[in-house]
């Protein structure tokens, strides 16, 4: 079976998907830290809803679907962050009302669409080994500008975390740096349609951190345990998908759950 | 000249319709300890609100002689310290309560500068003024109550404000602890003359050194004055429209129910 797999390493689209499944990984997995520590994995679900809608619509427009994912994610993005700030409302009705309602414009949009329908369905389920040299370069562009992000603000989204009221009162530029957070999300969830789709993205933007949050009280060790459980999930899934002959997307998504509950089971924190 | 710290005319909140605050004038000199007291819903922590920049509002409000609305520069939030009432932070949280602490001094060191040795000194000497430099490396999520709130009260202390900000830090405490918060906040005031304004429902904890009492209700002020006035049964049933007697014992006053 290993020489399978190492033999499978020398074709190009197999290359990308492995390359791509660590990028995906990574950069999920950094957001994941920030949708747990926040609490909010509504509003992951509901970009990821929004990226795929926003694809789907491009696709029929013919405009490229990272491009119209991304707006329709910055459009979800400007209407969450303020609701999540008003205390006159419980975002969680909305967020359930938005993000169904994103579901339904997809599916009307698949609906619509009258050539062959296997594109709009890669997003939902994203196809690793279809993945183009553009593909590559947006998912690198993401994970990477996300990174960067987080190393230069480390302390200041530490606080935001913690307390986003006693980040406003330290001083720090609180609404800024939310707000590109918000933004990044949009942007990794977008150009991560192509390899997991925008149905199980979802996954991934919670189950690194809910796995490190089992593990560590230290947020330097927290991130780099989220993206070792994100990468490893995206890496051991796509393996399995190519043993056993099945769609990537899901089997990263059932290992990132195996290794979530792997965590859980043995947790430090939970048996103090 | 009579230089106010804090000046507020006419400052009115309204929400969803709500009135919470009504044509609000306050003045605070430089060093005033001073606690703003009423029932629930009186709009004391809206006042508070207002100042820490966190509420829209309409009226003037002057901090440190400038005017200001609810966007506030740099230099205008790190001379205001701020403690809430309870934080509601997940137990499993992955930050130690040094590094609470030393969140206090960001504003100032700036992005892109992580706070050194000297304020890490700063913090250890903070903390053991508070009695929890043992916390110091424990997880904030699994500290008690009353531990969280002195590290919160020492990260807005080692951001040496000009003003504190305090909404009830002790309602969620025991009695003993109250106590002990209450005092290491007299100590505070003594010691750094810093301006205080102690959002609070409950008399009997204000501190002796307490130098003003605002009395809150329906977000007007009923009453402006020494803490003496503003604890006497007559003012006390008038505010909380409820039969009040105090009593005083060892120089200090307290609320009981008819």
């Amino acid at each position: 079976m290993i020489d399978i797999i190492f033999d499978s390493l020398t074709y190009l689209p197999v290359q990308r998907a492995v390359l791509a499944s660590i990028l995906c990984g990574i950069g999920c997995s950094v957001l994941s830290v920030f949708v747990v520590l926040m609490k909010m994995p509504l509003i992951g679900v509901s970009m990821s809803h929004a990226a795929f809608a926003g694809a789907v619509l491009g696709m029929i427009l013919g405009v490229n679907p990272f491009i119209s994912g991304l707006i329709m994610c910055m459009a979800a993005a400007a209407l969450l962050g303020p609701l999540s700030d008003r205390t006159d409302m419980v975002p969680e009705n909305i967020l359930g009302i938005m993000f169904s309602f994103l579901m339904g414009i997809a599916f009307l949009g698949m609906g619509i669409i009258t050539r062959t329908k296997a594109d709009a369905l890669n997003l939902m389920w994203g196809n690793m080994l279809t993945l183009t040299e553009t593909d590559m370069w947006i998912l690198l562009s993401a994970t990477s500008s996300t990174i960067l992000f987080i190393l230069l603000f480390f302390k200041e989204i530490r606080l935001i975390l913690f307390n986003r009221r006693l980040a406003r009162s330290s001083g720090i530029p609180e609404k800024p740096i939310y707000y590109t957070l918000l933004f990044l999300t949009g942007v990794v969830v977008s150009s991560n349609l192509t390899t997991v789709g925008g149905l199980l993205i979802f996954a991934l933007l919670v189950q690194p951190g809910a796995t490190a949050l089992q593990l560590t009280y230290n947020l330097k060790l927290f991130f780099i345990i989220a993206i070792a459980s994100g990468v490893s999930s995206s890496i051991s899934g796509l393996i399995l998908s190519y043993v056993f002959d099945v769609p990537a997307g899901a089997s990263i998504v059932i290992m990132a759950t195996v290794i979530f509950t792997l965590s859980y089971i043995f947790s430090p924190k939970r048996r103090r | 000249m009579n230089r106010y710290i804090i000046e507020m005319d006419g400052i009115t909140v309204i929400k969803a319709k709500n009135i919470l605050l009504e044509g609000i004038d306050l003045y605070f000199s430089e060093g005033e300890f001073a606690g703003i007291i009423g029932p629930n819903g009186a709009g004391k922590t809206t006042l508070l609100n207002v100042i820490a920049g966190f509420e829209r509002f309409k009226g003037r409000l002057s901090l440190f002689g400038q005017n200001q609305t609810r966007h506030r520069n740099i230099n205008t939030m790190t001379r205001i310290g701020y403690v809430p009432q309870t934080l509601e932070v997940d137990r499993a949280f992955p930050i130690m309560a040094m590094e609470v602490v030393l969140t206090g001094c960001l504003g100032r060191t700036g992005l892109f500068h992580l706070p050194g040795k000297k304020e890490k000194a700063r913090a250890e000497e903070i903390m053991d003024m508070l009695r929890i430099k043992d916390m110091a490396k424990k997880p904030f999520g699994r500290l008690s109550g009353g531990e969280q709130q002195k590290v919160i009260l020492a990260r807005a202390i080692i951001q040496e404000p000009h003003i504190l900000l305090l909404d009830e830090p002790a309602s969620n405490l025991d009695m003993a602890v109250q106590k002990e918060f209450m005092d290491l906040i007299s100590d505070i005031h003594k010691k750094q003359g810093i301006t205080i304004l102690l959002v609070t429902h409950d008399f009997n904890l204000l501190p002796a050194s307490m130098t003003r009492a605002i009395l809150l209700k329906k977000g007007k002020i009923i009453f402006d004055g020494d803490i003496k006035t503003a604890t006497s049964g007559e003012v006390l049933s008038r505010l909380f429209q409820y039969n009040l007697e105090t009593f005083e014992r060892n120089g200090k006053r307290f609320v009981s129910y008819d």
